[in-house]
């Protein structure tokens, strides 16, 4: 058990809705005699969820500021149509038609970020009137008809990355590189995490790197050969890789970034936040726009699965998008949320989907059951934080990559102590703090 | 008349917050159709009381017995307590502004006849009752359009309509006018003839002088004396000295203060309500605070000290009207929090849970929430760093928590308090403003609070301290303004400064008498 | 502990299922993923149909739009039937009328070694990208009621003809007014959505049949409104078509007597016979229909609504059974009934002639239709 704790950086017990997705494969892939972990089928749940995970990283965003927005499939709707049209009817290029695609984006966020920021009107109102509005233009402009896109679009919403250089491996060999620069990144921030431990004096056994570095290759090699070994042709998808992108850099700036703290402190609470010197009308005003913007490029990269723009694209989408937010350990009320959660619970959502697909249930019971897992991940994050402990999902995203490992703490310590489970001290009663002398 | 004999018998009630003693072994007694005072400090624990008394603190919270004529009460919840005739008026009015006077008064315990509410019968009833309450306008009306003198009546009638036996009033007159108190007053004296027992929390000794029968004077948790004023052994100097009269030695550290040049100094500030336009809450202030002196601010709540604090800090109450701001001799605009803070300023917060923290946050993150440039490198935040500020300061402040990791919704007061500071401490500040800095923290935390404010001083900063505790302000700064309906009133060094002339000096507007004559 | 127990548990069946798919493993192989692995592997990507066959038990995937209406609920359960009796195994999946839902659908009948799908699409434009998957593993995807456009990736359609459906529906709107006496006749037209792509085929199907009646004075269009844009109903909305009706009574037949409406569905055919007799029309105009909606029916057998059209789906699940068991016996599929360019290519039609009803041959029609014949029975007037 303490191995474990070292290895695994004794938060295990957070990682539940990361092991109940990987359970959730498990139990799929036996259950369908194997159809699950297949390179096809994984390839297809990455193209396939591709839009409702990017919609997640700009939703978890807008939900940790206290907000909501109901906009989102209008929009990617709105903006996948105008594409399809500026190409299609006006003879725009395709990187042209694109690029429109991504400034309108920026445009309706704004537009909404104004409403809300600026005006102070309810984000749900904001976003539902948004939802009226592009649903209704995605219809007029098209007149209700598809709009067939060029192929281009098709690489970036179901295309495969390049084959290249030897047969021998086996495997794609574009995907074999980007196993392998991952793996390499890992052990590069492992040798880190080590020298930095060392540096203030506390020594990580080598075991544990050791260990740890051979867990991260085995996943990551498995998942490399999972994708990297599918029919010649096809690899790592082009939308994962945009995905994948978006989730680092999304990660950063919402952990690593003043902006992205600004975001936290906002939701967690607005006033103590401005009375820090956040801006929190800037901060709203920035999370609306990111919001469309994210929604356009989702919009974007449908279409190109699609092959063509339709007057229904993006329904719904938004109810995907929350689900996937708040499975992945978001609070309702704001200011608790991670994008790497949210990319989780969208994962179990997809995975439930994909599974019980291939076992032939239908989509109307398929529903029932993600209704049912939606309710119980919330009613267990509550019923968690009602024990009084931190929120599992929560603070389990939120702590990956800043939380100090406890091999780095000597057993013994209040630290240590803490991660095993013990209750938090209490706060210092009159007599425990009561250092000076003072006659009550 | 069945006056003089015992109704209630309140014994060794003890009532434990996370990390505060709110009350400490409190017995009191109260006899039938009384007009019963209590006094006391700002968090002396009255209200806490009268809580545990009217089931908002159901039993089971709380240790000790509530006896009412010889039987032991209890109370779940409000609910019960009132089916037992103890009715409680909050400070903060509690009716509905949308709904009308009937609906209010029957609101929770609505007139029924077969299943359906009797609107006819309630509105006959309220009529009677705003009759007795002295309110002669239409039960129709809405509440919204009433003054706050009228709904406070119209409590009193919602309680007389629940055959209130024990009528507890939370300062009944702090927010009326002198004629809405007289009123007040007078009615609380027709209630009595009719055998009604009443408890008034207040801190306005003319009118404990004027109505009361008896007083009980509570302190930092704890019954100090109870009195009754028909003897006329009360004064207004015997209440004051009960409620702060504890022994001030080595409640506060010793310092020798090493004042230097000017720091801040505020001209002509005016600032105006947020929501009532022309109503100035903050008129024309002008002060001065040095580099290493702790400068205090004392007043009465809603005398302006917290508005004209906040408005310093960035415009960030009401209205900004006229004034200027100079630290280091040269003009300062800071019309937002962050360039106050680029200005140098700091504000500690009265109200930490709502305005101080973010409770969702840990101590690290709340550390360095006002100053994250300081823990970006390469345009990133740098969690090794933020880990290693918040641990300094969790050493340097002896904050109790087993690591930075650890949520500040966890901590006590005294732990929360000096993780605020931190994070204000580390946006390195020239001038702290410290809003209450010691407000529900243990007497222990606080000596250590106190003795950082000297320290921050020590180290050339100008502070600021707002407390409504005139001890707190006595031990620990070196000259007091006293504020007074936005205006300030004094200027002590606290050499001359003494709990008295201060408290007059608080309750004094030019308009009013130094001090409320007593009467009895 | 028990974490620990959990986590062993975990890892156990991590290892199983990791087997599992070791067998599937390596690339090339994956073509016929996971299937019953007697299949050859496809090598590169070609119709399977045409490279002789599949097992006679091979699973067959239906994807259907959705199961809100009568037609698809049916389809659904005649497919099951029928392919179950031709001895494959049927997976039948419905998307709810969402494109995405669709597509994934589609990619799971794929994992799931389906030999042929069916599509009976939401949007036939939407689907490229995951036919063109299905294509490379080697499955045949035929097209069901509607055309699959916009991709190479499609094998056949089968359909009922659409402009056949308009023929029908003019022959039968003339066959009914000469039923009344000589002419000439007042006639309006009625088109459907012009949003659909099926409504202008309609149109231009019927009016195949009427125009030269126009043109020799047997008809006459009073309103002078002949021209599609003009009598398109939008979104097929009934309402819509009605207030049309309302006006085109008030404005064209104050002094007149109409004996005759176009009408592209029941639908539209129940709101024009409501607005007459609203309006007090002497006579019921002879009116067609499409779709034996049940509330036609009743109309049909109480002598309002002259006929409908009926696309008898029993025939067109046949047909595409037909089609399915001739690709498993490596026969390749027969020759089509015509060629529609589908925006990319040239696609196989398998086209099915619709059959009109009307009072006097409803029961005829219905023989093998249980419910509707009750339905007839129990209305005839």
């Amino acid at each position: 058990m303490k191995a474990l704790k070292q290895v695994f950086g004794g938060k295990l017990q957070q990682y539940t809705m990361a092991l109940a997705l990987i359970a959730l494969v498990v139990v799929f892939n036996v259950i369908s005699g194997g159809r699950m972990l297949t390179s096809s089928n994984f390839q297809n749940l990455i193209s396939g969820n591709a839009y409702v995970l990017i919609l997640a990283i700009g939703m978890v965003m807008v939900i940790v500021i206290g907000q909501i927005d109901l906009s989102v499939g209008s929009v990617a709707g709105f903006v996948g149509m105008s594409v399809a049209i500026s190409i299609a009817q006006y003879g725009f290029p395709w990187w042209a038609g694109l690029l429109l695609g991504l400034v309108l984006g920026v445009l309706v966020g704004m537009w909404h970020g104004f409403w809300l920021a600026k005006m102070g009107i309810p984000g749900f109102i904001t976003t539902l009137a948004g939802m009226m509005i592009f649903r209704g233009l995605v219809i007029w402009i098209s007149h209700s008809i598809s709009v067939p896109v060029p192929a281009q679009f098709s690489y970036l919403g179901a295309g495969y990355l390049p084959e290249w250089g030897p047969a021998w491996t086996g495997l794609n060999n574009s995907t074999l590189l980007l196993g392998l620069l991952a793996l390499a990144w890992f052990a590069y921030s492992e040798v880190n995490r080590r020298r930095h431990a060392k540096a203030r004096g506390s020594e990580i056994p080598l075991w544990v790197t050791g260990t740890r570095v051979v867990l991260i290759a085995a996943v990551i090699g498995y998942v490399t050969w999972l994708f990297g070994s599918g029919r010649p042709g096809t690899s790592f998808p082009i939308p994962g890789l945009i995905l994948v992108v978006l989730v680092i850099v999304y990660h950063t700036i919402t952990q690593r970034t003043r902006f992205g703290r600004h975001i936290y402190a906002v939701g967690g609470n607005r006033a103590a936040a401005a009375l820090s010197g956040v801006n929190t009308q800037r901060t709203y005003f920035l999370v609306m726009t990111n919001m469309s913007f994210l929604a356009a490029v989702a919009g974007i990269l449908f279409i190109g699965r699609s092959t063509a723009a339709g007057p229904s694209d993006g329904t719904m989408w938004e109810l995907d998008a929350i689900a996937a937010v708040f499975i992945g350990g978001a609070a309702v009320s704001g200011g608790i949320g991670t994008v790497v959660g949210s990319m989780v619970g969208g994962l179990v959502m997809a995975v439930l989907n994909s599974g019980l697909m291939l076992m032939g249930v239908g989509a109307d019971q398929t529903q029932v059951i993600k209704g049912l897992v939606l309710l119980a991940a919330v009613a267990f994050d509550v019923h968690n934080k009602n024990q009084g402990k931190p929120s599992i999902i929560g603070t389990l995203m939120r702590n990956v990559g800043k939380k100090p490992d406890v091999a780095e703490v000597p057993a013994g310590t209040p630290e240590a102590q803490h991660l095993a489970g013990t209750p938090e001290v209490p706060g210092e009663g009159p007599a425990a703090d009561n250092k000076a002398t003072i006659p009550s | 008349m069945t006056a003089g004999q015992l109704l209630l018998d309140m014994r060794h009630i003890t009532k434990v917050f996370p990390g505060v003693k709110a009350l400490d072994d409190v017995t009191m007694s109260v006899r039938r159709a009384d007009i019963h005072a209590i006094c006391g400090e700002n968090g002396a624990g009255k209200s806490t009381l009268m809580k545990v008394l009217s089931g908002v603190y159901p039993h089971g919270t709380y240790e000790g017995e509530i006896l009412l004529e010889g039987e032991e009460m209890r109370f779940n919840g409000i609910k019960s307590s009132e089916e037992h005739g103890v009715v409680i008026i909050h400070q903060e009015l509690a009716l509905i502004p949308e709904l009308s006077i009937t609906e209010n008064i029957f609101l929770g315990s609505e007139v029924m006849r077969g299943g359906l509410i009797d609107w006819e019968a309630a509105r006959r009833q309220a009529v009677d009752l705003l009759a007795r309450v002295g309110l002669d306008i239409s039960p129709d009306t809405q509440v919204k359009t009433l003054g706050v003198g009228q709904q406070q009546l119209v409590e009193i009638a919602k309680a007389l309509s629940k055959n209130v036996r024990v009528l507890i009033l939370d300062e009944p007159t702090s927010a009326l006018n002198e004629d809405d108190s007289a009123h007040l007053l007078d009615l609380m004296r027709g209630l009595k003839a009719r055998g009604i027992t009443c408890l008034m929390i207040s801190h306005k000794l003319n009118e404990i002088a004027a109505v009361a029968d008896a007083v009980t004077v509570i302190r930092d948790g704890r019954t100090v004396e109870t009195y009754d004023v028909v003897a006329g052994q009360v004064d207004e100097d015997r209440i004051i000295r009960a409620m702060v009269g504890r022994s001030l030695e080595n409640r506060y550290p010793h310092r020798t203060p090493k004042i230097g040049e000017i720091l801040a100094e505020v001209r002509g500030w005016n600032v105006e309500h947020p929501s009532v336009p022309g109503r100035l809450v903050v008129k024309d202030a002008n002060f001065t605070v040095a580099r290493g002196e702790v400068v205090g601010f004392a007043g009465l709540m809603g005398a302006g000290r917290t508005e004209l604090a906040r408005s310093i800090f960035g415009h960030s109450y009401g209205t900004y009207r006229s004034g200027e701001l100079l630290i280091g001799g040269r003009p300062v605009h800071a019309n937002t929090v962050q360039k106050a803070i680029a200005a140098g300023i700091a504000y500690v917060t009265e109200d930490r849970k709502n305005l101080g923290l973010n409770l969702i946050d840990d101590i690290k993150a709340t550390v360095v929430s006002a100053n994250l440039n300081g823990i970006v490198r390469r345009f990133l935040l740098q969690p090794r760093l933020e880990a290693e500020v918040a641990e300094r300061y969790r050493r340097e402040l002896r904050i109790k928590s087993s690591s930075v990791d650890v949520g500040v919704a966890t901590l006590s007061g005294g732990n929360q308090q000096k993780v605020v500071l931190s994070k204000w401490m580390y946006s390195s500040p020239e001038l702290l403003i410290l809003d209450e800095p010691t407000r529900g923290i243990d007497v222990g935390a606080k000596y250590e609070i106190y003795k950082l404010i000297h320290q921050l001083a020590d180290e050339g900063k100008g502070v600021i301290v707002i407390s409504s505790e005139l001890p707190e302000l006595l031990g620990i700064c070196d000259r007091i303004y006293t504020i007074c309906e936005g205006r300030i009133t004094g200027d002590l060094p606290v050499s001359e400064a003494d709990q008295e002339t201060l408290m007059r000096r608080m309750t004094t507007t030019s308009t009013a008498p130094a001090a409320p004559a007593l009467s009895a | 502990m028990k974490l620990k127990r959990t986590a062993a548990v975990v890892a156990a069946l991590l290892i199983s299922s990791l087997s599992l798919t070791a067998c599937g493993g390596g690339r090339g192989g994956d073509a016929s993923p996971a299937g019953d692995g007697t299949t050859p592997a496809a090598g590169e990507a070609t119709t399977a149909g045409s490279e002789g066959g599949f097992p006679a038990d091979a699973t067959i995937g239906v994807a259907l739009p959705w199961l809100g209406t009568q037609n698809w609920k049916e389809a659904e359960t005649m497919f099951e039937a029928q392919l179950t009796e031709a001895g494959f195994t049927p997976l039948i999946q419905s998307a709810d009328q969402k494109v995405p839902q669709q597509q994934q659908q589609i990619e799971a009948l794929i994992e799931q070694g389906a030999k042929v799908i069916v599509v009976g699409p939401v949007d036939g434009t939407q689907l490229g990208s995951v036919l063109t998957k299905a294509h490379d593993a080697g499955v045949a995807v035929i097209g069901y009621d509607r055309l699959i456009e916009n991709t190479d990736a499609v094998d056949a359609v089968v359909q009922f003809g659409s402009v056949r459906t308009g023929e029908l529906q003019g022959e039968s709107l003339l066959e009914g007014l000469e039923a009344t006496g000589p002419g000439p006749y007042n006639i309006e037209l009625f088109g459907g959505g012009p949003a659909d792509p099926n409504a202008p085929n309609f149109f231009k199907g019927a009016m195949s049949v009427l125009q030269p009646k126009i043109d020799d004075g047997t008809l006459v269009v009073v309103s002078g409104q002949t021209d599609f844009t003009q009598v398109a109903t939008q979104d097929w909305d009934n309402a819509k078509a009605q207030s049309r009706m309302d006006s085109l009574l008030s404005g064209s037949y104050s002094d007149k007597e109409i004996h005759g409406v176009l009408s592209p569905n029941d639908g539209i055919a129940r709101a024009i016979l409501t607005s007459v007799k609203q309006a007090g029309q002497s006579r019921i105009p002879v009116v067609d229909g499409l779709d034996a909606e049940n509330e036609s029916i009743v109309s049909i057998a109480k002598g309002e609504q002259y006929s409908t059209v009926a696309k008898p789906t029993d025939a067109l699940v046949a047909k595409t059974v037909e089609l399915i068991t001739a690709l498993q016996s490596g026969a390749g599929l027969p020759a089509a009934d015509t060629q529609e360019n589908n925006g990319t290519k040239d696609v196989d039609i398998y086209q099915l002639d619709p059959v009109v009803v009307t009072k006097a041959n409803a029961a005829e029609v219905f023989a093998n239709d249980a419910d509707r014949m009750k339905l007839f029975e129990d209305n005839l007037a």
